[in-house]
C-alpha cells in the first residue's frame, strides 16, 4: 500500500517541489520570498495529505489535509505577513552564513539525510525518499535558525522543521491518531501566535528583531 | 473525576478573567488552588484504592506515577498561588504592575496549572501537547514584566524549547510507528495502557531511536546538559512564584515524560542501553552544574542551576536502576519539587526586600529578615543534601543503589560532585544569610502570607527528612513497580 502511494511519480514529484521551496528559503535574502516560500511548501504538504486521504479514503486524513492546507499554508503566512508589516522590519534578511554557502550547507545536509535514511532503511526504499526529505527539512530548518539574524526567521525555522516531521509522520504512518494531530496543529498555532507576541515585544523593548541583542544573560 | 480535577484551574482562570477588583481576583485565585489541591487529593485517594482509573474513552487516565504528579502539581500550585498573593500584591503596591497585568497573571498562573496537570493525566503519549503548552503558557508568564532581561529569556525559552520538544515529536512518531506494527492502526495504539503491554514486542533499532530523540527533546524541557542553557535565564528572570512552578514542577513534568517513554523502550531495548544515556546526561547535568553554582553572583540564577543539578541526580537514579535506585529517583522528585520551590520564595523575599539579584549585595538576612533568613538557610541545608533533611534521605537511597548495581565510576563522580556543590551552595548562602545587614535595610520580613506558604513547605522538607508516612511510601512503592 505505502508503495502504491508514495511510488506514484505525482507524489516523487511534490516531495521533490518540497525541498526545492526549502531551498527557495535558504537563497533567498528577502522576508516576504521567505514567507511565501514556506506558504509554497506547506501548499505541497496538504497536496501530499490529500493525496493519501484520496488513495486511502480515511476521513481523518482528509480533516488533516484540509487543516493543513487552512493553517499552515493560508493562516500562519497570512500571521507572518501581518507581524511583518506592523514592525515596519526592514525587509533584508542578515544572515551570519551567506546565501552560497548556506545553499551548499543545504545541499550537504539532504545528502546527509539521504544516507542517514537509508542505512536505517525502515521500510521500502520508496517511502525512505519521502522519511529522508522529512529529515532534511528537519536540519535545513534547524540550519535556518543558527545561520540567520531575525528572530522571525528562528520562527520560521522551528515551523520548517514542524513542516518536516509532519512529512515525515505521513510517510511512515499515514499520519498520527486524529485526536494527536489535532492537538500539534492547535500548539503550533498557539505557538506561532505566542512568538508573535514576543517579536512584538522584543520590538518595542529593544527596538530591533535581531537576535544579536540577546546576549547579556551569560553565566 | 480526572475531569473535574482539569475543570478546576480552567474554571479559576475565567472567574479571575472577570474579576474586577484586586480582592476579588486574589480569592477567586485563592479558592481556586485550594479546590484544585482538594480534588488533586481526592485523585491520590482513589487511584490508592482502585490503582488505576480511565475515562474519557481512554483519552486520560491516571495510574499510581500519574497521581504522584498531579500531587507535586497540587500542591506546589497552591503553596504558590498563595505566595503569589504576597508577592504580586507587594509588587502591584510598589508600582511595579498594574490590576490588568496582575488580573493576566493569575489568569495565565491557572492556565499553567491546567496544562501541567495534563501532562500527568494524559494517557495518550502525546503527552508531547500538553507539555508543549506548559511552554507556550509559561512563556507568557515570563514576559509579564517587560525588562529587557526577561524579554530575552522569555524569548531563548521559547526557541529552544520548542525546537527540543520537536525532536520529542519526531521520537514520538517513531513509537507510534513501532506500535503500528503491533497494534494496528488504531486511535488507542499511543496510549501508554496499550503499549505497555506490548512493549517488549517492539523493535529494538526503532525504540532506540525514538528513546534518543525522546530524551534529547524532554530533556531540554527538563534541563538536562547540556540542552540545558535555555534554564538560567528563564527560571531567574521568572516572576518568582512562577519560577517555584518552572524549577519545582514542570521540570518534572519533563521528566516524567522521560520516565514514561524510558518504561517502554527498556522493555524491547534492554536495561543497559537506555539506562547507560539516563546516567550520562545525569552526570553531564551535576558536572556542568559545579563550576556555574562555585562561581555564581545573581542567587536566582544559582537557585536555577541548582535545579540542573537535582534533574541530574532524579536521572541518574532512574539510570542506576534497581528498587532503591527508582524508589529515590521518584522520592527525589517530590523532595527537591518542595525544598526548591521553598528556596525560590525565601529568593522572592530577599529579592522584595534588596531588590537586587547579586549576593554580593545582600548580606546579614538572619538578622534582617529572621523568618526568611532562617528559613532560607534551612532550605539550603536541605537542598544540599545535608540531614536530617528529606532530600538526604534521597539522595542517600540514590547512592546506595549506584553502589549496589555496580556503577562505582558514576557514584563516585556522583558523591564528588554533590560535595563541591555544597560546599559553593553553602559559601554563596553564608555570604547573604550572615554578616551586618546592608545599610539602609530595615528589620523585618516582607508580608505574613508568603511566610506562611514557605512554613508549609518547610514542613514537608523537615518531615520527610525523619519520617516517610506508610501510606506515601506505598504510593512511591507502586510508582517504582509501573516504572521498573
Amino acid at each position: 500500500m505505502e508503495e502504491i502511494v508514495f511510488g506514484s511519480n505525482i507524489m516523487q514529484l511534490l516531495i521533490a517541489l518540497i525541498l526545492v521551496s526549502t531551498f527557495m528559503i535558504l537563497g533567498s535574502t528577502r522576508l516576504y520570498s521567505c514567507v511565501r516560500a514556506f506558504g509554497i511548501q506547506s501548499f505541497l504538504l496538504a497536496c501530499v495529505a490529500g493525496i493519501v486521504a484520496f488513495s486511502t479514503g480515511k476521513i481523518d486524513i482528509y480533516i488533516v489535509a484540509f487543516l493543513t492546507l487552512a493553517i499552515k499554508a493560508a493562516l500562519i503566512p497570512y500571521i507572518f505577513i501581518y507581524i511583518i508589516r506592523e514592525i515596519k522590519v526592514k525587509r533584508e534578511i542578515d544572515l551570519y552564513v551567506n546565501i552560497s554557502p548556506s545553499l551548499i550547507i543545504g545541499g550537504i545536509l539532504v545528502v546527509i539525510s539521504y544516507y542517514l535514511i537509508r542505512s536505517i532503511n525502515l521500510i521500502t526504499e520508496l517511502s525512505s525518499f519521502a522519511l529522508s526529505a522529512s529529515m532534511s527539512l528537519v536540519s535545513i530548518g534547524l540550519f535556518i535558525m543558527i545561520s540567520r539574524k531575525k528572530a522571525i526567521m528562528q520562527m520560521l525555522g522551528i515551523l520548517i522543521m514542524e513542516n518536516g516531521l509532519f512529512l515525515g509522520a505521513i510517510s511512515l504512518t499515514y499520519g498520527m491518531p486524529l485526536l494527536v494531530e489535532l492537538g500539534i496543529f492547535f500548539d503550533v498555532l498557539i505557538g506561532v501566535l505566542i512568538m508573535g507576541i514576543l517579536i512584538f515585544r522584543i520590538n518595542k523593548t529593544f527596538e530591533t528583531i535581531d537576535t544579536d541583542m540577546l546576549k547579556t544573560l551569560i553565566g | 473525576m480526572i475531569e473535574y480535577l482539569l475543570l478546576a484551574p480552567v474554571l479559576t482562570g475565567i472567574v479571575c478573567f472577570f474579576s474586577k477588583t484586586r480582592k476579588q481576583v486574589e480569592t477567586a485565585s485563592m479558592v481556586g488552588s485550594t479546590a484544585t489541591l482538594l480534588l488533586g487529593l481526592v485523585l491520590v485517594w482513589q487511584v490508592y484504592k482502585y490503582d488505576i482509573i480511565i475515562t474519557w474513552q481512554n483519552a486520560l487516565f491516571a495510574d499510581a506515577f500519574s497521581a504522584f504528579i498531579v500531587l507535586i502539581v497540587s500542591i506546589v500550585g497552591f503553596v504558590a498561588s498563595l505566595y503569589s498573593i504576597g508577592y504580586m500584591g507587594h509588587e502591584l503596591d510598589h508600582g511595579a504592575m498594574d490590576l490588568k497585568r496582575l488580573r493576566l497573571y493569575y489568569v495565565l498562573f491557572h492556565g499553567f496549572m491546567f496544562t501541567m496537570l495534563l501532562v500527568g493525566v494524559t494517557n495518550n503519549l502525546g503527552l508531547w501537547i500538553a507539555i508543549e503548552m506548559t511552554t507556550l503558557v509559561s512563556a507568557l508568564l515570563m514576559i509579564l514584566y517587560s525588562k529587557k532581561s526577561s524579554v530575552e529569556a522569555a524569548w531563548k525559552y521559547m526557541i529552544i524549547c520548542t525546537v527540543g520538544i520537536t525532536f520529542a515529536l519526531f521520537g514520538t512518531i517513531l513509537t507510534y510507528y513501532g506500535a503500528v506494527n503491533i497494534l494496528g492502526e488504531t486511535g488507542d495504539a499511543l496510549n501508554w495502557t496499550s503499549l505497555i503491554a506490548v512493549a517488549d514486542q517492539f523493535d529494538p533499532t526503532i525504540m532506540k531511536l525514538a528513546f534518543i530523540f525522546i530524551l534529547i527533546g524532554y530533556g531540554t524541557k527538563a534541563g538536562l546538559a547540556p540542552m540545558h542553557t535555555w534554564l538560567p535565564d528563564a527560571h531567574s528572570e521568572a516572576p518568582t512564584p512562577v519560577s517555584a512552578l518552572l524549577s519545582g514542577v514542570l521540570l518534572n513534568c519533563a521528566m516524567y515524560g522521560i520516565i514514561r517513554f524510558y518504561t517502554i523502550a527498556t522493555k524491547s531495548t534492554g536495561v543497559a542501553f537506555t539506562s547507560n544515556l539516563l546516567i550520562i546526561f545525569g552526570l553531564l547535568s551535576l558536572g556542568i552544574a559545579v563550576p556555574f553554582i562555585l562561581l555564581q553572583e545573581d542567587y536566582k540564577r544559582m537557585l536555577a542551576y541548582s535545579s540542573v543539578e537535582h534533574m541530574g541526580i532524579i536521572a541518574l537514579g532512574i539510570g542506576f536502576g534497581g528498587v532503591f535506585g527508582v524508589f529515590g529517583a521518584i522520592l527525589h522528585m517530590f523532595n527537591h519539587a518542595m525544598t526548591k520551590s521553598l528556596m525560590f520564595f525565601g529568593a522572592g523575599n530577599v529579592l522584595l526586600k534588596h531588590e537586587t539579584k547579586e549576593i554580593f549585595n545582600v548580606s546579614g538576612l538572619v538578622k534582617s529578615m529572621p523568618v526568611t533568613g532562617a528559613m532560607f538557610v534551612i532550605g539550603t541545608l536541605a537542598i544540599t543534601g545535608s540531614p536530617p533533611f528529606s532530600i538526604f534521605i534521597s539522595e542517600f537511597t540514590i547512592l546506595a543503589a549506584g553502589f549496589s548495581q555496580g556503577h562505582y565510576v558514576a557514584t563516585v563522580l556522583f558523591l564528588l560532585f554533590i560535595i563541591m556543590i555544597f560546599a559553593g551552595f553553602f559559601n554563596n548562602v553564608s555570604k547573604m544569610a550572615f554578616g551586618t545587614p546592608k545599610q539602609g535595610i530595615e528589620k523585618g520580613d516582607v508580608g505574613r502570607l508568603m511566610l506562611v506558604a514557605m512554613g508549609i513547605l518547610i514542613v514537608f522538607v523537615v518531615v520527610l527528612g525523619v519520617y516517610i508516612p506508610p501510606f506515601f511510601y506505598e504510593m512511591i512503592m507502586k510508582v517504582v513497580e509501573i516504572v521498573r
